[in-house]
């Protein structure tokens, strides 16, 4: 009863609000059929998206949903990252980053105060969002500047053989001792052939960071071939 | 405890001292024997030189007969990626080296990359160039931008059988997903993108699919038990690992459709490295990539497979190559792997009879972890 | 003539022949056209030698230095001194001719640069003479690897039938057992009569002070940053990256010569050669001489058989056609370049990289185009002539002036096509097409 009363109230509300835009739209199509036209525009609030419609049709909430529907699709297409972190978690799994439950309630002075599950919460969230950035970029050739359309997962799927608990460690194929961001830019370099990145590079940093993830739970091992 | 290498070099020496004592007449009986004896046990010693139509010729014996294959080329047009045009360029000079040549050549699927017409066309203008004739077979990479048509437009149906020297030959489309690009609105584009990673959890696992697996049924309909088998499927037909699309999920109901026979072979690709495989009746073998080599899943290896060691990235085309498989009378195979700038590999009939004891590949210098 | 005038004159011609004498001395040739061994014994003793008694030379890990010492013959004065004798002794040759110091010569490198040695009789070799300096550093001596230490390789080509030419150890050992002074020297180092091994012992105690890794790429890796020129630090960065050289040849303090010890195949045989087939004559010769060393020796020298490398000792695949990394340090001064000497500049042998080696069945996987520019290509030189020790400072400079203007004139392995990838090796072979 209440959700049903929850959701003719939004409908109101949504169709009054469709009304007014259709209202100031009809304005419009009055000065558009002034010119000689019969569709009517609708702008979203970012004073940028627009959508044209039939200035004739029938204003109901259902014509009225169409109109929301598709300046949302619009406004989704001009901005297609927004969601990336879902979508990439769409195609890609990573390992869980630390939840740190156990810390919950601890604490350690009162200027820091108590560890609550918001703080553990933000630990976590924020991990994760850095690793699925990185799994983003292992992903794209493109986004690895790539001259010739290859990306990591391609010899190294879900970050296999990449061995990050054995850095540093001799790596034969650049005859000396490296980290595993040096290995990361050699493989950049030959392998995928595109220009190395700078060491703080925001896209090295990510990578970086979803090899170790997804290595989650394998023992340190610094110089193992 | 000497190790298997140590026995054999040490074996070797000795041989080779006694052969420096004796006399012409002497040593030229001896060499026959000792050259007549590895080839009818098949046998390539680990550090032998072996040219591949060596290799090739030593496994011969009467009413056996020899395809080659080459695999997995993913292409993309030449200007935008010169390496892998050079490796499926390179498996063609390979396979029109053989001598004597192949009965004919297998295409064991994923020509193009991105599943473009232009890199079908590329890779059929590189296959052009094949002396031998080739059978086609589809993988994912080749499919999933137009459903298959311009593959088809190429190289005609992707389910088809045909007989050859007393062998029946079946290759099955093993790459149907259900659709998950509808829903989400996906282009063709976005739909290939996704089938292309191959960690890329968003596309469905591949099936043979109910309207293949019923046509494979009716193909086989009429065909002794006792007919050798030969099936040719770019998906494994047996279930390793699900995340990477090494499986098929319907497998037991394509096994059972082949149960019946007394020897099946499955020749399949997509796995880009030695993988080798015994469920029943039925064996099943990977073929290599020329384009790129996949590491091992991290579970469910099968026990018969000895892995290929892992690969130096410093040369692009290790844990690459192409390959060959000798059909014996009784249906059972040995399956080369020409492994580039490596020794080549052979799982032979007789590792696959004694279910992995005799004859085993050298084991690899570096595995993957 | 008065009695003054004929005096002065008589100064004068005793001038003029001093002058005369010294400038023959100067520039006396050895047989073979090495420098005189007197003449060369001299620069050795101006150059500063490494320690005679095996301490550790600087940069290098003390640990590695003494992995390179074997056990039965640790350094010391006495030994060092015997061997120095033993290099520069053309007794050691059938006619008395060759002397280690004849291809290894102080004044070229320690080697003889040319394309190949030249031995007794004038008989040519197959193989370019690689340099003594710093040799000691390699797993294992000779192009296909054939000998393990230096002790072994010095004991082979005195008994090289076109080297120089000793009908065995004994027969060498019996010119020099006679030289009184010879046997107090043996005595003194090893506390034996002149014996064969001991011969080879000592030519490698004395090798092993000939340690030349002061380069201005070591100052400048020790901080001082003018030591080499911008163009050589730009080379080094694309030594390390985009050129993908120092995976064969990485430089760092436990090896500090630039070879990985491993065989690889570049494909500088391939230009003139059919693999398979002499890869199944090689393997029918071992089988029939009985894989010694003397038909491994004759095989790597004498034969066709020389381009398969290091197949001819192991018998992989994998290794025909390949040749040992060769060290980099000291480049600059032992040109030419390569197992057979083909290559006459470092411009050459960059260029060969540059457009992925020559293509053959059998080419090292690692190598591939690099797709290098020209200012890249001689940025690396720079690096590359940057690795000469600084005591053949002035040798190298003129050395370089002479390449440089070679190449401005001759690049015969310079292919663009190749190496920016336009064009694939094989392809047009493949596609049935004319080349």
């Amino acid at each position: 009863m209440r959700a049903r009363v929850i959701r003719r109230a939004a409908l109101l509300a949504l169709s009054a609000l469709v009304g007014v835009w259709a209202l100031r739209a009809t304005r419009s199509a009055d000065a558009a059929s002034a010119r000689g036209g019969e569709t009517a525009e609708v702008t979203l609030c970012d004073g940028q998206t627009k959508v044209e419609f039939a200035a004739d049709a029938p204003k109901t909430a259902e014509s009225g949903q169409k109109i929301a529907d598709e300046l949302m699709k619009k406004w989704r297409e001009k901005n297609p990252n927004v969601d990336w972190e879902a979508e990439e978690r769409t195609h890609h799994t990573i390992a869980p980053a630390a939840d740190n439950k156990d810390l919950v309630g601890n604490s350690q002075s009162a200027t820091y105060g108590e560890i609550t599950d918001r703080d553990t919460q933000l630990w976590k969230t924020e991990s994760e969002r850095f690793v699925v950035a990185g799994s983003k970029v292992f992903h794209s050739g493109a986004e690895l500047g790539s001259t010739i359309g290859v990306s990591c997962d391609m010899c190294h799927p879900d970050a296999a053989n990449t061995h990050p608990e054995t850095y540093p460690k001799y790596q034969v194929q650049l005859g000396r001792v490296v980290l595993l961001r040096d290995m990361i830019n050699w493989c950049i370099e030959h392998p995928v052939r595109a220009t190395p990145l700078a060491a703080d590079d925001p896209r090295m940093r990510a990578l970086e960071a979803y090899i170790y993830a997804q290595r989650k739970g394998t023992p340190l091992n610094y110089g193992k071939r | 405890m000497k190790g298997v290498e140590t026995k054999y070099l040490e074996s070797r020496d000795e041989l080779l001292q006694g052969l420096a004592k004796l006399n012409r007449r002497q040593f030229m009986k001896v060499a026959g024997a000792a050259a007549g004896a590895a080839l009818a046990q098949g046998i390539l010693p680990p550090h032998s030189f072996t040219p591949v139509r060596v290799a090739s010729a030593a496994t011969g014996g009467a009413g056996d007969f020899r395809f080659a294959y080459v695999s997995d080329s993913h292409l993309y047009t030449r200007d935008k990626n010169d390496r892998f045009v050079r490796g499926l360029l390179r498996a063609v000079d390979d396979v029109n080296r053989m001598d004597p040549q192949p009965d004919f050549v297998l295409y064991g699927g994923d020509l193009a990359q991105l599943g473009r017409a232009e890199e079908l066309e590329t890779g059929a203008q590189i296959l052009k160039n094949l002396k031998a004739p080739v059978r086609m077979m589809v993988g994912e990479h080749d499919w999933y931008f137009d459903m298959g048509e311009k593959w088809r437009s190429l190289f005609g149906a992707d389910n088809y059988s045909f007989e050859h020297k007393g062998v029946r030959f079946v290759t099955i489309n093993s790459v149907v997903e259900a659709d998950f690009w509808t829903a989400k609105g996906l282009t063709p584009a976005e739909r290939m993108g996704t089938v292309a990673g191959l960690d890329n959890g968003a596309q469905s696992s591949f099936t043979v699919g109910d309207a293949n697996r019923a046509w494979l049924a009716k193909e086989l309909e009429g065909v002794k038990n006792d007919t050798p088998l030969v099936v040719f499927s770019h998906s494994p037909l047996y279930k390793l690992y699900k995340k990477w699309n090494f499986w098929t999920d319907d497998a037991e109901e394509v096994q059972k459709i082949l149960s019946r026979f007394d020897t099946v072979t499955v020749i399949h690709g997509h796995t880009h490295q030695i993988l080798t495989n015994r469920i029943g009746n039925i064996s099943f073998h990977g073929m290599l990539s020329t384009a790129w080599p996949w590491p091992y899943a991290p579970q469910g290896l099968p026990e018969m497979t000895i892995q290929m060691g892992r690969p130096d990235p410093f040369n692009p085309s290790d844990g690459c190559g192409d390959g060959e498989v000798t059909v014996h009378p009784d249906g059972m195979v040995d399956k080369l792997y020409n492994l580039w700038n490596r020794n080549p590999v052979t799982v032979s009939r007789a590792y696959m009879k004694s279910n992995g004891v005799e004859d085993r590949p050298a084991k690899p210098a570096l595995a993957s972890y | 003539m008065s009695a003054r005038r004929l005096l002065s004159m008589a100064c004068l011609l005793g001038v003029v022949f001093a002058a005369e004498r010294a400038a023959a001395q100067a520039s006396a040739s050895a047989p073979h056209g090495a420098l005189a061994m007197s003449e060369q014994e001299k620069r050795l003793d101006k150059l500063g030698l490494g320690s005679a008694t095996g301490a550790p030379p600087a940069r290098v890990v003390p640990g590695s230095w003494a992995a390179t010492i074997p056990a039965d013959n640790a350094l010391t004065p006495e030994r060092v001194a015997l061997g120095r004798k033993l290099f520069f002794d053309p007794r050691l040759s059938a006619d008395g001719t060759v002397a280690c110091a004849t291809c290894h010569d102080v004044s070229r490198g320690f080697t003889d640069q040319r394309p190949v040695s030249e031995g007794i009789g004038g008989k040519l070799g197959r193989r370019n003479a690689p340099t003594v300096l710093n040799a000691m550093f390699f797993s294992t001596q000779f192009w296909d690897g054939r000998a393990l230490l230096l002790e072994d390789q010095a004991k082979l080509p005195i008994v090289n039938p076109i080297e120089m030419g000793m009908p065995n150890g004994e027969a060498a050992v019996a010119k020099i057992a006679g030289d009184a002074e010879y046997v107090k020297l043996f005595q003194a180092a090893y506390s034996r009569a002149p014996n064969y091994d001991d011969v080879g012992r000592a030519i490698g105690a004395f090798e092993r002070t000939l340690v030349f890794l002061d380069a201005p790429f070591d100052r400048w890796s020790d901080g001082d940053k003018n030591a080499m020129s911008a163009d050589a630090v730009k080379g080094f960065v694309l030594f390390s990256g985009k050129a993908r050289c120092v995976t064969c040849h990485p430089i760092n303090a436990s090896n500090p010569i630039g070879s990985d010890n491993r065989f690889h195949n570049i494909g500088v045989s391939a230009r003139h050669q059919d693999f398979e087939s002499l890869a199944s004559r090689a393997l029918s010769e071992l089988a029939k001489g009985g894989d010694s060393q003397a038909v491994m020796d004759r095989l790597a020298l004498e034969t066709d058989m020389a381009e398969l490398g290091r197949f001819v000792v192991t018998k992989r695949r994998s290794d025909v056609g390949a040749f040992k990394t060769e060290q980099l340090r000291n480049v600059g001064i032992t040109a030419p370049y390569m197992h057979d000497g083909s290559m006459q500049t470092l411009w050459d042998v960059v260029d060969h990289y540059n457009r992925g080696g020559e293509a053959n069945l059998f080419l090292d996987g690692g190598i591939e185009p690099l797709a290098l520019s020209e200012a890249e290509i001689n940025q690396l030189v720079a690096f590359l002539f940057a690795l000469t020790d600084v005591r053949f400072a002035a040798q190298v400079k003129g050395i370089e002036a002479a390449q440089r203007a070679r190449a401005k004139t001759t690049r015969p392995f310079r292919e663009n096509d190749l190496a920016l990838r336009k064009v694939i090796p094989f392809e047009a072979r493949v596609r049935g097409e004319k080349k």
